[in-house]
């Protein structure tokens, strides 16, 4: 396809800020991904040792690794910090803050968002200093009443607090934007931005209030004891939808930009409207799915945010209708037919395209593990068992991480205008990605239903009680070897585009901006659906009606305890 | 070329079909509950028992004094303390085919409470009391393990349950 859609027919007209190189959101587009995935680096070359960990082998007493890492629970905390906290919040706040930007063509306050960028920086260094020097070992859940050092929770709620402020930042603008323009629909990237944006900031409010009532004063010393139920209560409100935080920014790919890597047309734009609607709707009231074993909740309650978490499901199985539909239509452009045959038309020599196809295909299977752990009767078989790790790291760990590691083989050139280095070994790298997570899901999963604990030095241990297991354990271990490959592969395209010499200025490196076979324009539900901030405020008293009756007697209740800092 | 109007009734179908699907789901795990096989409505599995607070530092008042089985009236009552990096008392001996009122509290960070191999897998949060009631079916030797992260040691936090034959 050479003719242009009609959103590059604006961008070549439109005024030189939100479409040329000199567009001052590409240099903080680019500090924000770059900082994300030296993140990533340092979190993912922590995950092969515990790969080995799970196969039995116990590489920690190595005086190398030892001069490092103290222990096994400080590296796994590094990990869970680095990778799903950090590396996530600062990819999407480059990602879902460029694309609306330059959808809706404006440039914002670029001095507020420089500051909020340095600030979340800080912050990561911030609890970078006790979690490097051992005095915060916590994992990236710090349960109280284990207490880490107060800079660990202080740098933590900088960093997220910070990402409210980008969020913020694009809510403003979009309102700024409707303000101009009454009559018009938002542009598709844009309803997809705000609708999670506003998500997020209503999902965080649970591990803000956490940090700044809860674990700050009282790892400052300022009060004697935390509830350790009310804590847990507010991470989890936070600790569930963060999941979607994670996932919808990859959706945001597959729906708005994909089709047009395939060649294709995005299904239906009012239906995709939808799914982000729902998913403002339905994401925060589920967190009770990770507290079913948990006492004095009342069961009636942990029951209703099960049948939330359910609903949940729709607006992802309507996803994988629509996303793969947009991919049929781009293969039987492309020349490809059958039922299935059009499959081999689609262009898997394009790392970019097949790391983010092999991560849809990974949420499948991630999907369907998710719908278990939300069956408060199965979770029970699984929860906290090797099983977990299991279904995430191929949910976060690749339906989210291998779609950002794809978006970054076009997103970076086309911030940088440096060419992408060595684009076989990127393809060889996502390939070998998504089969190293494969053969990880297939071990771990199968060592948590043969009861094997998560979080668990099990190489270590000084009785052998997991002796049926040893099957399970290799294919573990085989994985963590294929996933090391992987990502040095990965890594060598990524540092080695970035320290490339600048050969343009980006622009020739497109937007694969989408179009729609079923448009916007006549839609009544696209229209409806502008309704955002009415169901941003319904989101909100759904969540107090949902959350309500749970906090409140738990704060009628509460039971303060001692801390702990010095069990690791 | 896929079009407009087919796509359309398409997606809608499986609209439903997700929608009848997701109800459904639900609909298994709440039978599953009134049935009892996951007692969570009838004070069973993690359903807890409303206002039943202790002092972890405090727990010589409590009937946690002593952990243990005992009977009391009717009824098997089995009280357990979790604490870094053991659980109290280390072995437990039950018989199979009596139902056993559990009550586990920890004496200081969270912990995990899960029999291995069978359903059993709880939260224990110090200050509160995780309380349910099961029988076990088979005799054997059961690990039971924390699950929950809780310090240096927490990888060799293990307990062992015998379950012996049935009495009569
Ligand atoms: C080279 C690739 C990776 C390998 C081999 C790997 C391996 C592992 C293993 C074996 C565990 C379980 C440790 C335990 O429960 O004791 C784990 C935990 C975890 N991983 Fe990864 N991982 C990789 C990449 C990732 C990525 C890309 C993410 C997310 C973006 C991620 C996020 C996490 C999180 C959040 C945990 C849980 C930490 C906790 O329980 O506190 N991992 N990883
Ligand atoms: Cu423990």
């Amino acid at each position: 396809m050479t003719t242009l859609t009609p959103q590059e027919r604006q961008d070549t007209l439109s005024t030189p800020t939100a479409s040329t190189a000199g567009y001052p959101m590409k240099r903080l587009a680019q500090f924000y991904i770059v900082t994300g995935f030296i993140a990533l680096f340092v979190g993912v070359m922590i995950g092969p040792l515990q790969a080995l960990n799970y196969a039995d082998v116990n590489l920690y007493n190595l005086p190398i690794l030892r001069n490092i890492i103290k222990s096994y629970y400080q590296g796994l905390t590094l990990h869970g910090v680095l990778n799903a906290l950090v590396f996530t919040q600062f990819f999407i706040s480059g990602w879902m803050f460029y694309m609306p930007m330059r959808d809706l063509k404006v440039t914002p306050n670029m001095k507020f968002a420089w500051g909020t960028y340095i600030a979340m920086t800080l912050g990561v260094l911030i609890a970078a200093v006790p979690l490097l020097t051992n005095k915060a070992s916590v994992l990236y859940t710090f349960y109280p009443p284990l207490q880490g050092s107060p800079l660990f929770y202080i740098g933590a709620a900088l960093m997220v607090a910070c990402s409210l402020l980008v969020g913020g930042q694009v809510v403003f603008e979009w309102f700024k934007w409707k303000r101009a323009h009454p009559k018009q629909i938002t542009p598709l990237i844009t309803y997809m931005s705000v609708a999670t944006w506003m998500m997020w900031i209503l999902a965080s409010l649970g591990l803000v209030a956490e940090a700044l009532i809860l674990l700050i004063p009282w790892s400052l010393g300022l009060v004697s004891g935390i509830d350790p139920l009310i804590a847990r209560t507010l991470f989890w409100w936070t600790g569930h939808p963060i999941v979607y935080f994670w996932l919808l920014p990859a959706y945001i790919s597959w729906y708005g930009f994909m089709p047009r890597q395939a060649g294709g047309r995005l299904a239906s734009d009012p239906l995709t409207r939808l799914a982000f609607a729902m998913f403002l709707l339905v994401s925060v009231p589920v967190g009770l799915h990770h507290q079913y074993s948990d006492p004095n909740i009342s069961g009636n309650m942990k029951t209703i945010h099960m049948l939330l978490t359910f609903m949940v499901a729709v607006p992802s199985l309507l996803t994988a209708f629509s996303v793969t539909a947009s991919l049929e239509d781009g293969a039987r452009q492309r020349g490809g037919g059958g039922l299935v045959g059009w499959i081999r038309y689609l262009p898997w020599k394009n790392a970019s395209f097949t790391a983010q196809v092999l991560a849809m295909i990974s949420f499948i299977f991630g999907g369907a593990g998710g719908i278990v752990n939300a069956s408060a009767v199965l979770d029970s078989v699984v929860r906290n068992t090797a099983w977990i790790p299991g279904h995430f790291h191929i949910t976060v760990g690749t339906a989210t991480t291998l779609s950002f590691m794809g978006i970054a083989l076009w997103f970076i050139p086309h911030l940088t205008g440096k060419k992408l280095f060595a684009p076989k070994l990127a393809l060889f790298s996502v390939w070998a990605w998504f089969w190293g997570m494969m053969i990880f899901a297939v071990g771990m999963h199968w060592q948590g239903l043969l009861g094997v604990s998560r979080r668990a030095q099990i190489s270590a241990m000084a009785q052998n009680i997991y002796d049926n297991a040893h099957v399970p354990q290799v294919i573990t271990g085989i994985s963590g070897v294929v996933l090391l490959v992987a990502s040095l592969a990965f890594f060598t395209t990524l540092f080695g585009t970035l320290l490339s010499k600048t050969v343009s200025d980006g622009e020739d490196v497109k937007i694969p901006w989408s179009e729609a076979i079923s448009t916007h324009e006549d839609s009544k539900m696209a229209r409806r659906l502008e309704a955002l901030p009415a169901l941003w405020l319904a989101a909100f008293v759904l969540v107090g009606l949902t959350y309500g009756p749970v906090l409140i007697p738990m704060i009628l209740g509460r039971n303060l305890v001692p801390g702990y800092t010095n069990l690791w | 070329m896929l079009d407009h109007d087919k796509l359309q009734n398409a997606e809608n179908i499986w609209l439903g079909v997700a929608v009848v699907m997701c109800v459904l789901l639900f609909t298994g795990v709440v039978a599953s509950f009134l049935s009892g096989t996951f007692p969570l409505v009838s004070g069973g599995h993690a359903s807890g028992i409303a206002s039943t607070r202790v002092d972890p530092k405090n727990l010589a008042v409590t009937p946690f004094a002593k952990p243990g089985l005992r009977q009391e009236g009717t009824e098997n009552e089995l009280f357990m303390v979790a604490k870094v990096f053991s659980f109290d008392p280390a072995f437990v001996r039950v018989p199979a085919g009596v139902s056993i009122n559990m009550h586990i509290t920890s004496a200081d960070v969270m912990h995990g409470f899960y029999i291995q191999g069978s359903n059993i897998n709880l939260q224990i949060v110090p200050g509160q009391v995780t309380t349910l009631r099961y029988t076990f079916k088979y005799p054997g030797t059961y690990n039971v393990i924390c699950n929950e992260y809780c310090g240096i040691g927490h990888h060799n936090m293990v307990t062992r349950f015998v379950v012996t034959p049935p009495t009569k």
